[in-house]
């Protein structure tokens, strides 16, 4: 006799996410090596400093420069070698990959709470509160790529050197990349909320005297809370990218501190004679980036049965 | 047909203001008296206050930027602040022709590499072949200029040693000048429009008319040239304007790396001596080449697709 699944065996929970997404080899790999980075750019440099004779510790900073060292080719003192102002490769690339990360959790904090808010209310009221939010986001979209974060880098880049150092370059780099990410977010999660806001169980719950708030808060937002983490994670991966580059620029971080794309500026010069310098920070953008991507991507796969069919 | 374009222009107009509007408030947020830094040390009133009318800053900030939308739209982008009485357009006149030149061709050679590379990948689906292609695709587009071109400049660099021929790595003005900074910018684009293409190719093999096509014996390579290509080919004019769009932002990055004298190469130079008019001139003209942009492919897509045409 055949079998007939019972309606508990057909409607049986399905795998858990996280099982697709460890399935996923290339997303499990950029998963790894994130944690990995992310552990190696906050406690690296000091690790690195106490691994070292103690007569070459107070190189290991990022700043200090070591003017026997100068161009030096890796060595037991510097492990990857040291650049034109002797300064050590290594505790520079954490320094830098840090500096991304940190850039990067700070658009993507701003871009969630900014862009996935203002989606959901655009998408749940309609009317003129869609309409505010929409126009504004299609303003900002009317600036093609980075050219509005080049814009406001380089009118008040040299306030915020001047008013908060360091420090103030890196936040205004991400309040500039904040500004040009948000909007994406923002018309992703509205458009989500649009279809979602039809669907019969949130009928349902307004039929049984949910309030705004609460329909919101504990009905739309859980649906679309896997948009928003999936958005977010591939944003990271062109956030570090355009930091980079306005680094580059010089309208990012800027000496004596480290970032990626200003390290491949400065050797730039010299790969000739220093390819080392230049590919180091560079093979390492690159890994962040396609691990940001293979991230995504699997998360986007584990969470949407969709997109796992067809892929 | 008349009605889509007449939809498309009205929301140029918007964008148009969006840009101007947003780069007017931005710009003359920027911090400092920039009529007290022009003078410098010098403290002559009068002078001062003809500097300040000069520049219209002693008028409110919405007559202000009537005057400065009414400038634009007679050609006038404004006064330098660097070099006093000096147009902005005479500063930057020179570059304008350097990069339409750059991207032009860049853009050109991204559709002349990425088409067949699509095109090949969607008829050899699921072979070796294809996943080989799409992954260098995927490279082309996610990994940055900056990492580009030290690996082309390397590789340059070992021909050259070799006694083989090289090109130059930078500069302008000779033919062989654009080759290397051509293929960097186009990088991304030809991934991107590899891999539309590939998508848009088998899109349209599925369809019922190219199965009618088969059935009734046309050869296969008039099924893919007549029935497939011409119809894949049509979503290839909707990734123009994004395209522009990456080639804004690579214009920054490939100018200041290869030291190209065009728009993106002067914009950086004139930030460093916090001349504001330059690169608010800039983020327009950048901004316009892309809404131009977007208007042609609105346009050419209108004509090009008889089912908008007859709409």
């Amino acid at each position: 006799m055949a079998e007939i699944p019972t309606i508990a065996e057909q409607t049986a929970p399905a795998r858990p996410w996280w099982m697709y997404f460890l399935r996923n080899r290339a997303a499990t790999a950029g998963m790894v090596f994130i944690l990995v980075a992310l552990l190696l750019a906050l406690a690296g440099p000091t690790v690195y400093q106490r691994l070292l004779p103690a007569d070459q510790q107070r190189s290991r900073d990022g700043i200090f420069q070591d003017y026997e060292s100068i161009n030096a080719e890796a060595s037991p003192v510097h492990w990857l070698g040291a650049d034109y102002l002797g300064r050590d490769t290594l505790t520079r690339l954490l320094v830098a990959v840090r500096v991304s990360l940190l850039v990067a959790f700070v658009v993507e904090a701003i871009n969630i709470g900014l862009g996935g808010l203002l989606g959901l209310l655009a998408g749940y009221f309609g009317g003129w509160v869609d309409m505010l939010i929409s126009r504004l986001a299609d303003m900002l979209f009317a600036f093609p790529g980075l050219l509005l974060a080049i814009l406001i880098s380089a009118v008040f880049g040299s306030t915020a050197r001047e008013l908060y150092g360091g420090t103030g370059r890196l936040l205004l780099v991400a309040a500039a990349l904040s500004l040009v990410s948000w909007p994406l977010m923002a018309r992703l999660i509205r458009s989500e909320t649009l279809a979602l806001k039809s669907r019969d169980f949130m009928l349902a719950s307004r039929s049984l005297g949910a309030s705004d708030f609460q329909l919101i808060a504990r009905h739309l937002l859980p649906n679309v809370a896997w948009i928003i983490t999936v958005a977010a994670t591939l944003d990271v991966a062109s956030v570090i990218v355009n930091e980079a580059t306005l680094s580059l620029l010089g309208l990012g971080i800027e000496e004596p501190g480290a970032s990626l794309g200003l390290m491949i500026f400065r050797a730039a010069g010299k790969i000739e004679r220093y390819p080392l310098q230049v590919f180091i920070p560079a093979v390492m953008i690159t890994a962040l980036v396609l691990a940001f991507s293979f991230v995504g991507d699997g998360l986007r796969d584990a969470f949407d049965p969709r997109s796992r069919q067809s892929g | 047909m008349w009605r889509i374009i007449s939809q498309r222009l009205l929301s140029l107009i918007f964008v148009l203001f969006s840009v101007t509007f947003l780069t007017f408030i931005v710009s003359s947020l920027a911090p400092g008296d920039p009529v007290l830094n022009m003078m410098g040390g010098r403290q002559d009133p009068v002078r001062y206050q003809f500097l300040r009318h000069m520049y219209g800053l002693d008028l409110p900030w919405y007559q202000q930027y009537f005057n400065y939308l009414g400038n634009l739209l007679s050609g006038n982008l404004g006064y330098s602040f660097k070099y006093p009485e000096r147009p902005v357009w005479s500063l930057i006149a020179n570059g304008v022709p350097v990069s339409m030149q750059l991207g032009l061709t860049a853009l050109t050679v991204s559709v002349l590499l990425g088409v067949p590379a699509g095109v090949l990948s969607a008829l050899w689906q699921n072979t070796w072949r294809d996943t080989a292609t799409m992954t260098i695709m995927l490279a082309l587009y996610s990994v940055p200029s900056f990492v580009i071109i030290p690996v082309l400049w390397v590789v340059d660099l070992a021909l050259y040693r070799a006694g083989w021929p090289s090109l130059p790595v930078a500069g302008w003005g000779k033919p062989e000048q654009l080759i290397l900074p051509v293929l960097v910018l186009a990088a991304a684009n030809i991934g991107f429009i590899a891999r539309l293409m590939r998508s848009s190719m088998l899109e349209v093999m599925r369809q019922d008319f190219v199965r009618t096509a088969r059935a009734k014996g046309a050869p296969e390579s008039i099924v893919i040239r007549r029935h497939v290509l011409r119809n894949a080919l049509l979503p290839l004019l909707t990734v123009l304007g994004p395209a522009t769009a990456f080639l804004v932002t690579g214009a920054f990055v490939v100018e200041n790396l290869f030291a190209i004298p065009g728009v993106g190469y002067l914009a950086v130079q004139s930030i460093g001596q916090r001349d504001y008019p330059v690169i608010q001139a800039t983020t327009i003209l950048l901004a316009l080449a892309v809404v131009v942009m977007n208007l042609v492919t609105d346009i050419g897509y209108t004509l090009a697709d008889p089912r908008v045409r007859a709409d």
